[in-house]
């Protein structure tokens, strides 16, 4: 079992500087603390910010102020230690669903045989057994990101950062893996950050979920989800906690407010 | 999910069985029966216009020979005469230019495509010399090499270099951003994410290019041979035409027709083969 990270985000603020253009505030002093195997998903309106925060964490771009620290050590570029899941799900169309998971353990430094037996025990985790030889294009979409899930977490990372993994399914499929997800997060005991425009998903998934607001983007509220799993989407607790998630983000989404400074 | 899962299963059953050689061979034959089958019909309408235009002497035999007489100067040709040397003699030269020229090609397209400086280094010599036409090379080669084969294997080496490095090059710069950044997400090195990533990636483009080369070549080697030199099947079309010997053009036209359609189809199996992950490929 992987060790569960934990993440620190302290003051992190990001801009984009375009030539001709003024500078874009794409974050503003950000802080979030993500307890070792905690679930925190992050909601807010398109163009906050969410994708350039893990981009930050998964340590695409280094361009930022503050402070981003794994278990107290600051992040420096990309490691296995941090696994993550794109909206697309990025499969590589050339390689087999099992060479694809094999790819995140090219430089993991176990031996053959480790390597084989993660890469089918994820396989398995991820209900894809028997689909080991099939190509990216022999699978649905919901196979495809849950391959991409496999992938990210073959490697036993700490921490697994999920981008919109479910934003491209259909509804039943969606709920489906919603499922998935919250079993191969007991199973796995790793930290999750998952973005999402789901609320009904924040809620069913996380111990914590956090509001952002764009322009500048920032964080407007945390709140703890403290229903016992699995969720019921339909109790009167989760319809309550959703409709103050949905009040956060539409009140606060655009514009400035007291709360944010 | 049940539904879903059921048509994928089939697919992936399929696909895990395609490994498997009998198989493989199974569905190329099927692959190949239908369109022959269809594609035979023109050929043979030419044929019987062919046969009627000799019958009939709506054209002076001087300049269409029939049908038959044309099989006989390819017997005539082969026992008689050294029309299978001739025949090897361009497939030689072909053979050579292609693996050459191709070799080069690929080499140079993926440190072009790798490194801007490569690139730059090359890019107005190339860009030159590309213009020159390859014939248009070859009276002065034949004066440094000889009307030997060397000259002729060098000029159309030219030829099928150019799409091959361009197409290599133009691949390898088309990878998606996104495969790269997940590269450097699985921390894959600099010679892991060029073996696993951007040549599989520049394939396509590749294979394209290849084939398409492969056809130059043999286009060319008639040419080539038709202007320098004293063997192969350029040559006897050209002695064939100054001796008014329509039979025997005839049949050098018609093997390179054949010849040309072969080594186009075996290339675009070769694709296939190489390029069987892409989604609905069919060339
Ligand atoms: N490479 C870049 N250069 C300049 N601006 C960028 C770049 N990448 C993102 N941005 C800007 O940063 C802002 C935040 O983008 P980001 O992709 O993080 O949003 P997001 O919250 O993930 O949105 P979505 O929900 O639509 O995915 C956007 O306004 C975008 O225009
Ligand atoms: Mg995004």
């Amino acid at each position: 079992m992987a060790t569960p990270g934990h993440l620190t985000i302290r003051n992190v603020s990001k801009t984009y500087s375009l030539p001709g253009r003024p500078l874009v505030n794409v974050l503003s002093r950000v802080n979030l603390d993500v307890e070792p195997g905690a679930f925190v998903t992050i909601v807010g309106p398109s163009g906050c910010g969410k994708s350039t925060l893990l981009r930050l964490i998964i340590g695409l771009d280094d361009d930022y102020k503050g402070e981003i620290e794994l278990n107290d050590k600051r992040i420096v570029g990309t490691a296995l230690s941090r696994g993550i899941v794109f909206q697309d799900h990025r499969l590589l169309p050339w390689l087999t669903l099992e060479q694809n998971i094999g790819l995140s353990l090219e430089n993991s430094g176990w031996t053959r045989a480790e390597k084989d037996l993660a890469v089918r025990e994820h396989i398995a985790l991820v209900s894809l057994s028997g689909f080991e030889k099939a190509y990216p294009h022999e699978l649905s979409g919901g196979m495809a990101q849950r391959a991409a899930i496999a992938r990210g977490l073959a490697s036993r990372p700490e921490i697994l950062l999920l981008d919109e993994p479910l934003g491209a399914l259909d509804a039943l499929t969606r709920i489906h893996l919603q499922d998935e997800i919250q079993r191969i997060w007991e199973v796995e005991g790793v930290t999750m950050i998952l973005v999402t425009h789901d609320v009904e998903e924040a809620i069913f998934l996380s111990n914590k979920v956090v509001v952002m607001a764009a322009k500048p983007g920032r964080i407007v509220e945390t709140l703890d989800i403290d229903l016992p799993f699995p969720r019921d989407r339909a109790a009167p607790a989760f319809v309550a906690l959703k409709r103050r998630i949905l009040t956060a983000m539409g009140e606060d989404g655009g514009k400035p407010t007291a709360r944010a400074a | 999910m049940s539904n879903t899962s059921d048509t994928i299963e089939a697919a992936a059953v399929e696909a895990a069985t395609v490994d498997l050689p009998a198989h493989a061979e199974a569905t190329g034959r099927r692959g190949l029966q239908l369109p022959n089958l269809t594609g035979f019909i023109l050929p043979f309408i030419i044929l019987v216009l062919w046969q009627a235009a000799a019958t009939y002497k709506w054209i002076d035999p001087v300049f269409l020979p029939a049908p038959l007489t044309v099989m006989t100067a390819f017997w005539k040709m082969l026992t008689k005469q050294k029309l299978a040397f001739d025949f090897l003699a361009s497939i030689n030269i072909v053979g050579q230019a292609f693996i050459y020229g191709s070799a080069a090609a690929l080499l140079l397209g993926i440190a072009a495509g790798l490194s801007r400086k490569v690139e730059e280094f090359f890019g107005p010599t190339f860009d030159t010399i590309r213009h020159i036409p390859g014939i248009a090379w070859l009276p002065l080669i034949v004066l440094w090499l000889g009307i030997g084969a060397p000259a002729k294997i060098l000029v159309i080496a030219k030829s099928v270099f150019f799409p091959v490095f361009l197409n290599t090059l133009q691949g390898i710069r088309n990878v998606e951003k996104n495969y790269i950044e997940l590269a450097k997400v699985l921390t894959l090195t600099r010679w892991q994410l060029i073996r696993k990533v951007i040549l599989p990636a520049a394939m396509p483009s590749i294979m394209v290019s290849l084939r398409y080369a492969a056809g130059l070549a043999w286009a060319l080697v008639v040419v080539a041979e038709g202007l320098s030199g004293l063997e192969g099947l350029g040559f006897l079309i050209f002695r064939a035409q100054g001796l008014l010997l329509t039979d025997q053009l005839l049949v050098c036209m018609v093997i390179i027709g054949l010849v040309g359609f072969a080594i186009d189809r075996s290339m675009f199996l070769a694709q296939k083969r190489v390029l069987k992950w892409k989604q609905g490929y069919d060339g």
